[in-house]
């Protein structure tokens, strides 16, 4: 009796998730679904690739779902009134059906792959070009973004400015990024404006993204990189075109500068728990490719031997 | 060689006292396994067992129990990656916002960072390599050679070899945790964070010798495999008779057999440059961190396979059994089986989309991991109409079995958005993916757990017990529910993996559930250990005949439960695919075998376990570099593969008239199980007789 009771419960307890999900819409818990929200022309194509691709798919899992409840219900042993043919196991209809099933949908969720897969491409970025296009389109704004343990630089080399562990940027304006490493590999991520890409020491890699809104997106880095790695969190401060340009003017004052000897002192090992932001001015002239030679020529910043059974 | 950071001496290496760690987690964990082992130890001895555990275990190459022992370790491993579980659902639980309170000297939750990450990296090493791996390989080893009519594995001496190798990895594994510490840069090793400028201590040291010690053993686990499968087959036995599951092993082996020495060498290459300080993977002087990447993947996609095939094989003969009906589509089924094992070499990039490669690599990688779900789309389809028209029973394999298919429906569902480039960008490293190959697992684990309570009666001769194997079903698929959906949410919010502490608050609800699921899922191992132990106590009242389900079909289930250590009497002929059900309707069931004849069978032999302790001292002395150890124990493991090359006379025989004797005696204990009789008939446990 207890057995069947708590087998029972055991079953209940597996609705509560769907119940949880009702409960979430209604108490605005929903807002933080970030990738439901997309705020910017690249998460929006990889939010609808995302429906897509499951509308596709559960319109073959639905029925097979369906089709396998039903036959174990049906054909189950104590329903004497079923069909019971122990030695079919063979039907070439089914086996045709069975097997175009799958091609076709793979042949069609294959098409779309190839279709979002160039969409999105971070290097030829028709996407971006193509939703700014038409409108008189803003220059493109240029960003460098290194991370180090475990903080991240952005350097805005036209403006002669870097701002760290905070990325100030304008609405509606392409925003080209090129990524690197001064340590180990990161990702760089903002869930509501752009997928990841990898950040890798000695290579460089692109993103580009435009956002539609002003506000204040998270970013984070979405690949381990290390006891700091989960404080690499950064915020992403998408302004207005005018406000954006009196920001940098701004911060073109501040009396923190830049240079590769600079560098090296803030790619210390640091684990940004406080969520400490800094400004630089008079960044040096292609430290970004400095950082990048460095690398690929041997610089490491070698963390230091952990004491065993602590940090 | 290069300079390490910290002290080094000639004696003892790396090793000082400080090697072992100061930590309450640790200790606790210490004290608690001591006593185990105490225990385990102080039983063996009280019993006066260690003659009988040297015999009959420690330098068997009985396929069953090499199998059984292999089960074992990776059962014990599973508890590990479980507690490490359990460990981190907690921590990412109470580490939930600015707000969140710190203990145990850590700013958020108890786990300071740097140990988290360990936890989590030993987590995926153990659970692919050391819980799902071993515990695979031995229903392959245990089923195989019974389903194709063998008496034993091709090459006996070669499996034990095998198993010693994994046990040492695993054992390497347990010691990191008491002296040193573990890997901190995940189960996959990511470069150049392996690397000795970012990783100083002898952490990914034991990771990398652990995998590769026990990454031999499989390999050469998966060769004997293939032989066996290829070589031993009963007569009569033709391609299109074999069973299902040897289908699978053999196409899992031959991934493994192609896809582990690319992780050897992978890391063998990391070895270099930690050890002698080349530059394969480094960032600078010429090395290519993203190489590692490729190869790592190139060994660890087919692994995903490796591990799921034998989970489909154990799932297409628990269906047939238990609707009481020839498997559909047996042809298109073997065909699935090789096109996934075929298609598996050709999708590691999907593992790093987001690394920049050109859309046009991207949109290959992406089309070819689809095309994986044509095959296993047409194994799907093919169980449901393995059940249509059948008599489907709902025992506790077939339970599993079923599950494993709706797991699957799920993991199917997300790893086709996965395999989209678009979508993967904006999940990639997040707790989506997780979430997914852990559905994934799921099938593994059902198949897995279906597979033991199936084949279960089959060495040990009586069941496990229904109604504690049913209550274990529904707190792990309870559990399961209860931690993976609100993580595929958690994804969705874009909560990224590895994270030791949560910067997004709004995250606590799904961590609360996640962490109620764990509990759910504590209470199905409470219920699994119950279950074993009762079905063991109460095993006299749940003794089975040679077909233990009554519904068997294949040839295993034609010899007796449990099996003797010869398997088959007389070597059987094959006539049918299922041979059971072809020769119950000709009415051959029971019929008795007119004469026996001698057997040959492989001879114990302690030189597995010598090498194994041998090569257990060569990892460790690679791991504290105390060079002494590692020539010492290279050379011994030399010498005594040399040394055993000159042993002329490695089998015995049984005589016809001893098998006779073994058969009768087996015969009437399977028509009348004797209630008083709590001894014997345990199947492996049973001496194995005139061995020595």
């Amino acid at each position: 009796m207890v057995a069947k009771r708590l087998r029972l419960l055991a079953r209940y307890i597996t609705l509560i998730p769907g119940l949880f999900l009702a409960g979430c819409s209604s108490q605005g818990l929903s807002r933080q679904f970030v990738l439901f929200r997309p705020a910017g022309p690249l998460a929006n194509v990889d939010f609808r690739f995302t429906i897509l691709d499951v509308a596709v798919m559960l319109g073959i899992i639905v029925p097979t779902t369906i089709m396998t409840i039903v036959f174990l219900l049906r054909y189950r042993k104590t329903n004497t009134k079923a069909v019971y043919e122990p030695k079919w196991s063979h039907s070439n209809f089914i086996e045709f059906v069975v097997w175009t099933i799958p091609i076709l949908t793979v042949a069609m969720l294959g098409y779309y792959s190839y279709q979002g897969t160039f969409a999105v491409d971070p290097y030829n970025p028709r996407l971006i070009n193509h939703s700014v296009g038409g409108k008189k389109a803003p220059r493109p704004l240029d960003v460098d973004v290194i991370t180090t343990d475990w903080q991240w630089l952005f350097i805005y080399p036209k403006q002669h400015i870097a701002t760290a562990n905070e990325l100030v940027i304008p609405v509606g304006t392409p925003v080209h990024f090129h990524l690197t490493s001064a340590t180990v590999v990161n990702d760089f991520y903002i869930p509501k404006l752009a997928g990841m890409i990898d950040i890798m020491p000695g290579m460089r890699t692109k993103q580009v993204l435009v956002a539609d809104k002003v506000g204040l997106y998270q970013g984070y880095s979405a690949n381990f990189s290390g006891g700091g790695f989960s404080w690499m969190g950064f915020k992403t401060k998408v302004v207005g075109q005018n406000t954006f340009q009196t920001w940098a003017k701004h911060i073109a004052k501040s009396p923190q500068t830049l240079n590769y000897a600079g560098f090296n002192a803030f790619a210390k090992p640091y684990k940004n728990v406080d969520g400490k932001t800094d400004q630089f001015s008079h960044v040096s002239a292609g430290l970004f490719d400095r950082v990048i030679k460095a690398v690929t020529m041997g610089k490491v910043y070698k963390t230091p031997l952990p004491t065993y059974g602590k940090a | 060689m290069v300079h390490v950071q910290g002290p080094w001496s000639e004696l003892l290496g790396r090793l000082s006292p400080s090697a072992i760690p100061n930590n309450p987690i640790i200790t606790g964990a210490f004290l608690f396994s001591a006593v185990i082992g105490i225990v385990l130890l102080g039983y063996v001895t009280y019993a006066g067992k260690w003659g009988y555990l040297w015999r009959e275990w420690l330098t068997t190459v009985d396929h069953k129990k090499i199998g059984v022992m292999y089960i074992i370790v990776g059962l014990v491993m599973l508890f590990r990656g479980f507690i490490d579980a359990l460990m981190m659902r907690t921590q990412q639980m109470l580490a939930d916002g600015p707000h969140s309170a710190g203990f145990l000297g850590a700013a958020h939750g108890y786990l300071i960072p740097y140990h988290f990450d360990q936890i989590y990296s030993a987590h995926g090493t153990i659970m692919i390599l050391f819980a799902a791996t071993p515990i695979l390989v031995g229903i392959m080893n245990v089923v195989v050679p019974l389903q194709i009519g063998a008496r034993d594995m091709a090459f006996p001496y070669l499996n034990a070899l095998g198993l010693w190798l994994t046990v040492v990895g695993a054992a390497l594994i347990m010691m990191s945790l008491f002296l040193g510490d573990f890997s901190h840069a995940g189960w996959v090793g990511m470069t150049p964070l392996t690397e000795l400028a970012y990783s100083p201590g002898v952490g990914v040291d034991y990771w990398m010798w652990a995998i590769q010690i026990a990454s031999v053993g499989t390999t050469l686990g998966a060769a004997n495999l293939i032989a066996t499968i290829i070589k031993m087959r009963a007569p009569g036995m033709t391609w299109g008779r074999l069973p299902i599951f040897t289908w699978t092993a053999l196409s899992t082996n031959i991934i493994a057999l192609t896809s582990f020495p690319v992780l050897g060498v992978s890391l063998a290459l990391l070895g270099l440059d930690r050890y002698f300080g080349t530059h394969f993977f480094t960032a600078g002087m010429g090395g290519n961190l993203m190489l590692y990447s490729n190869l790592f993947w190139m060994w660890g996609h087919p692994e995903v396979y490796f591990v799921i095939l034998p989970a489909f094989g154990m799932m297409s003969e628990i269906i047939p059994t238990f609707s009481e009906k020839a498997l559909f589509g047996y042809i298109t089924m073997v065909a699935a089986s090789f096109a996934i094992a075929g298609v598996s070499w050709s999708v590691w990039l999907h593992h790093f989309f987001t690394m920049g490669a050109s859309p046009a690599v991207n949109t290959f990688f992406s089309i070819a991991t689809m095309v994986v779900g044509i095959p296993t789309g047409v194994k799907v389809f093919n169980w449901a109409f393995t059940i249509y028209r059948g008599r489907s029973r709902f025992d506790t394999p077939m339970m599993w079995a079923i599950g494993a298919l709706f797991m699957l429906l799920l993991g199917g569902l997300t790893g086709m958005m996965l395999a989209m480039p678009p979508i993967n960008y904006s999940v990639h490293n997040s707790v989506f993916v997780v979430a997914h190959f852990h559905t994934m697992l799921m099938v593994v684990i059902y198949g897995i757990m279906g597979g033991v309570s199936y084949w279960f009666p089959k060495v040990f001769g009586f069941k496990l017990d229904e109604t504690l194997g049913k209550r274990f079903f529904w707190y792990f698929t309870a559990g399961t529910i209860m931690v993976f959906v609100p993580m595929y949410l958690s994804g969705f919010m874009g909560m990224t993996r590895r994270l030791d502490y949560l910067a997004n608050p709004h995250l606590l609800p799904f961590e609360v559930l996640e962490e109620f699921g764990i509990g759910l899922y504590t209470v199905s191992v409470y219920y699994f250990v119950r279950q074993l132990y009762v079905s063991l106590r109460d095993r006299s009242e749940n003794r089975v005949g040679a077909n233990a389900w009554g519904t068997g079909r294949t040839l295993e289930w034609m010899t007796a439960s449990p099996t003797p250590f010869y398997n088959f009497a007389v070597t059987p002929r094959v006539n049918a695919r299922d041979e059971l059900i072809w020769r119950k309707e000709q009415g051959f069931e029971n019929t008795l075998p007119t004469q026996y004849e001698d057997i040959l069978m492989p001879k114990n032999t302690a030189v597995p376990l010598l090498i194994g302790a041998f090569s257990l001292a060569l990892g460790f002395g690679l791991v504290w570099r105390i060079w002494w150890m590692t020539d010492l124990s290279l050379l011994g493991v030399v010498l005594t593969v040399i040394a055993r090359s000159f042993v002329r006379v490695t089998d015995y025989v049984v005589g016809a008239s001893e098998v006779e004797q073994i058969e009768r005696r087996s015969r009437t204990r399977g028509q009348s199980p004797r209630p008083d009789s709590r001894r014997g008939g345990m199947g492996v446990f049973r001496p194995s007789r005139s061995n020595t």
